[in-house]
């Protein structure tokens, strides 16, 4: 199959007005009016530079020439869904159980498949222009308002001025989606700029998981896949989300994530970073509601020259709430891996617990790492605490192992795998634990 | 929360220090900073030229740097500023005996405590009286042994070459915005050089006190320790209790030579109209050992971090900070350590207490360099919270560029547990014993590092400010 290779001359628009219009082309006119407002604000707000702390070392005037990109449009037709590029169909038949699908090809939903009795009982999954369109009123009160508002920053209102498609969940209230609702993502286009939204609402007491799984092949020229996600738990719901980050050489993987947690509700994520040249992700966990629970997940792998730079905060504005993050990175090659996270417990923030933990291992000699676990407490009844570690592999279990018949190659790839796997194995979701092994035990060949 | 009397009782907000002395100084700048008022201050220090070219430079780094965004509010540091005294000269000339210190000054000093400490236990002291070392005086035991303890002023007229090799190479005026100011006004502070293989036994002291309503206080202190060498040097602070802000911004350059041993213990207690911001930094060699103790008690924002730059083959270096923050006041604190060459190890230990509405900060950087094999640190930060206005936070910066180095951080947050005190209390304590026993466990491990044995003014801060009036 070779239909994705067969790339036409791009003929859309770069960033710009134009693009804002033509992506709002059959929108209605509040949310034209929404993508308007968006682009003034990221018009009007400066790229953020170096100088700023939550840039200090992801430098972009270096790593991203927005103005040589050109907008993805997904312009592919109906049909696209019958023709999907072989490494996505491979990824695709790893996945074992479905609850849903919904395939993303350059920017534009391509195809949905929901459980027929899940549709019965009131799950909504759709391409979000689609549903936006529609509007069901949430839509039009939440999207690009609470969660991942274009007033966040520069990249927040540029997704909120253009995004083209994404995915749209809802599911109602008791219902139990038990097995994962999968985005499977793949982008063709060198050059080309993708900008994404994922839009999911989990009434109360309902449960799901979700999988975002994004792949390309190399690219020749800086490729941008932005994605804004918004998650929304209300009261007593569960949502798990998974991002699973593969896409080739060359590709900028730019994340805005939040999620906001209410009263008894778990919201967990696990942002896995192994592919692209250039990842970076801005997670934010607010707790809302007392008992709400976040487990933020990370892990990362980075080799030759992968970037990957981490922005979390946990913001626990109501008082009993919970939260626990841990990422966990190795690095070889002249990698850099960056974590900054922060807790913020805010004033009347009683009864708070919340954790953050950042390991990191260093494979190589040229490999950095670079971890800022910070805390900022304004309530005084809490339980936080926050570590950091930066090391080597740890010679007394390569030791060990290789006193056991291992090889030394062997030893370290088992290191490895267990000091990563800790990460998987608080969120074992079936085909990410397996797709995730494979990629880090294919990277560590070269080790 | 139970517990506040309880903390009061510990007599943390009770501050002793806040008395004015009435004096005439013989000389002082107008308010303001410009060009004319440094060759004022350099004029007056019959300075050679080569200084006064440097502070004009300084001058201009600082008027070309921005106010720092990050750490403290300094959005009122500003208007402080224009109306503040860069240089106030309380008497001729330093003395070399206390009997000849103007009578009201030494008062101030015997009130504090000096010169009985200095009779007791100290090799030597220093004292500073708004801009200017008042008092120097340093045991002949140790003068014979080569040892140089003087003010800042007295070491660049009498040990020129010295001076001139070392002043500003560990800290350049353009380090940063405050450091900058400190080289275009700095006055008073001590020159201290301990001569290869001398281990001073008793610690040197200066000590630092600022009398003037809207001062600003800027010491400078070089510390050369030669090879081999040992040596502990003290400075404490205070200053009286104005409507007005006031400003002290020192800069503390230390060379620890190879195999040498330093210790620099900070016992800050200004009051609380004061903005502390200190630059403090050691260059540590070949196998020698840098500590700081650094207690931050008193002032309105304080911003210091004291680091070692981990220059050669196993050097340490050793970060202990202490801070306690009462009601309205913010320490922002902590440390840095950057390790440069192989081998090379660090430790930051870090508590914090606030209380009311106090804030503590932690800030640090732990840098290691790539090449820097084997560096080893560990950095721990704990902070106690008493009331529900209170705040902490915790910044640290870890930036590892060598593959064999391992660092940790581990930070908590913690309130006074209630099974903690309900344990204490079955055992039939009353929940104010058990409170204070509590917060003095929770400092214990630092305090235990200060010299309690010495300075009189040490066992004051720690044994009463900290321990208090218990039951």
């Amino acid at each position: 199959m070779s239909q994705v290779a067969a790339v036409r001359k791009p003929s859309r628009p770069v960033i710009g007005a134009t693009a804002v219009a033509e992506a709002g082309a059959t929108d209605p006119p509040w949310l034209r009016a929404r993508r308007d407002e968006a682009w003034a604000t990221y018009q009007a707000t400066p790229m953020p530079s170096t100088r700023s702390e939550e840039w200090r070392y992801t430098d972009l005037s270096r790593k991203l020439q927005l103005d040589e990109l050109v907008v993805a449009h997904g312009d592919r037709g109906p049909g696209a869904a019958a023709i999907l590029p072989d490494a996505l169909r491979r990824t695709m038949e790893q996945d074992r159980d479905s609850a849903a699908r919904i395939v993303d090809i350059d920017g534009k939903v391509v195809s949905v498949e929901l459980d027929e009795s899940l549709a019965r009982q009131g799950v909504v999954l759709a391409s979000l222009r689609d549903a936006a369109r529609e509007d069901d009123g949430d839509i039009r009160r939440l999207l690009a308002t609470r969660a991942v508002p274009a007033s966040d920053g520069k990249f927040p209102a540029l997704n909120a001025a253009l995004w083209n498609d994404g995915v749209y969940l809802r599911i109602p209230r008791g219902v139990r989606v038990e097995r994962p609702v999968r985005l499977s993502r793949w982008v063709s286009r060198p050059g080309s700029a993708t900008f994404t939204r994922i839009f999911i609402v989990a009434e109360e007491a309902s449960q799901l998981s979700f999988v975002d799984e994004i792949l390309s092949p190399d690219f020749e020229t800086t490729t941008l896949v932005n994605t804004a996600v918004e998650l929304f738990s209300y009261r007593g719901a569960q949502i798990q989300y998974v991002s699973l980050q593969r896409l080739g050489r060359g590709g900028f993987y730019l994340a805005n994530q939040r999620t906001l947690a209410e009263r008894d509700s778990t919201l967990d994520t696990l942002n896995v970073a192994l592919g692209g040249s250039v990842g970076r992700v801005d997670l934010n966990a607010s707790l809302l509601g007392p008992g709400a629970h976040s487990d933020m997940l990370g892990l990362y792998f980075g080799d030759a020259d992968q970037h990957f730079d981490f922005n979390t905060s946990q913001d626990h504005v109501s008082p009993n709430a919970h939260s626990d993050l841990l990422y966990k990175g190795a690095l070889d090659g002249s990698a850099r891996g960056i974590f900054r996270g922060i807790i913020r417990v805010h004033e009347g923030a009683q009864g708070t617990d919340a954790y953050q933990t950042n390991r990191n291992l260093i494979l190589s000699d040229d490999a950095i790492a670079t971890s800022l676990p910070n805390l900022e407490i304004e309530a005084d009844d809490v339980r936080c605490s926050h570590g950091a570690t930066v090391g080597q592999l740890d010679a007394e279990a390569l030791f060990y192992l290789m006193s056991r018949g291992l090889t030394r190659g062997k030893a370290e790839r088992l290191v490895v795998l267990g000091f990563l796997g800790e990460v998987l194995a608080r969120l074992p979701m079936g085909g990410v634990v397996e797709k995730v092994t494979n990629a880090i035990v294919a990277k560590l060949r070269g080790v | 929360m139970p517990g506040n009397e309880v903390i009061q009782g510990l007599g943390l907000d009770d501050y002793k220090y806040g008395f004015v002395t009435d004096s005439e100084p013989v000389f002082r700048t107008r308010p303001g900073l410009d060009a004319e008022i440094v060759e004022q201050i350099s004029a007056r220090k019959d300075e050679p030229e080569w200084m006064l070219k440097r502070r004009l430079k300084a001058l201009r780094i600082y008027e070309s740097k921005p106010m720092p965004k990050w750490g403290g509010d300094l959005s009122e540091l500003e208007d402080t500023l224009r109306q503040t005294y860069f240089y106030v000269k309380p008497q001729e000339q330093m003395e070399r005996s206390w009997d000849d210190v103007p009578e009201n000054i030494k008062e101030t000093f015997e009130r504090l405590g000096i010169p009985e400490a200095e009779r007791k236990i100290l090799a030597g002291v220093g004292a500073q009286y708004d801009s200017e070392m008042v008092y120097h005086s340093l045991k002949e035991e140790w003068e014979a042994k080569g040892v140089i303890f003087d003010s800042i002023e007295d070491g660049l007229k009498n040990h020129p070459e010295l001076f001139r090799k070392h002043f500003g190479t560990v800290i350049p005026a353009a380090d940063n915005k405050f450091a900058a100011l400190n080289s275009a006004v700095w006055s008073g502070g001590s020159f201290v050089y301990i001569p290869p293989g001398v281990e001073l036994e008793t610690p040197l002291q200066a000590y630092f006190r600022v009398n003037q309503e809207r001062l600003g206080q800027f010491e400078r202190t070089l510390i050369i320790a030669g090879e081999g060498s040992r040596a502990h040097y003290i400075e404490g602070c205070t200053a009286p209790v104005y409507s007005t802000d006031s400003f002290h911004s020192g800069v503390i350059e230390i060379i620890v030579n190879r195999d040498a041993y330093f210790r620099y213990t900070t016992i800050q207690n200004w009051s609380n109209n004061m903005y502390n911001l200190v630059t403090q930094r050691a260059l540590v060699h070949q196998g020698a050992h840098m500590e700081w103790l650094d207690g931050n008690l008193g002032s309105k924002l304080t911003m210091k971090y004291p680091s070692c730059y981990l220059m050669g083959e196993g050097a340490h270096g050793e970060i202990l900070s202490i801070a306690y923050a009462g009601d309205g006041q913010h320490q922002d604190t902590g440390g840095k350590v950057i390790h440069v060459a192989p081998h090379t190890s660090s430790s930051i230990v870090s508590k914090s207490i606030s209380k009311g509405t106090g804030r503590s900060s932690y800030r640090g950087l732990c840098k290691v360099y790539d090449g820097a094999t084997n560096a080893r640190s560990n950095v721990e930060c704990d902070a106690l919270l008493i009331n529900e206005t209170s705040r902490t936070d915790t910044f640290p910066y870890i930036e590892i560029d060598e593959k064999s180095a391992t660092v940790g951080h581990e930070a908590t947050v913690s309130k006074i547990g209630a099974e903690q005190l309900f344990y204490l209390m079955s055992r039939g304590m009353d929940e104010a014993e058990a409170m204070a026993l509590i917060v003095r466990g929770f400092i214990e491990p630092i305090a235990k590092e200060l010299p309690l044995e010495y300075a009189v003014e040490l066992n004051r801060l720690i044994e009463m400010e900290m321990e208090g009036s218990v039951g």
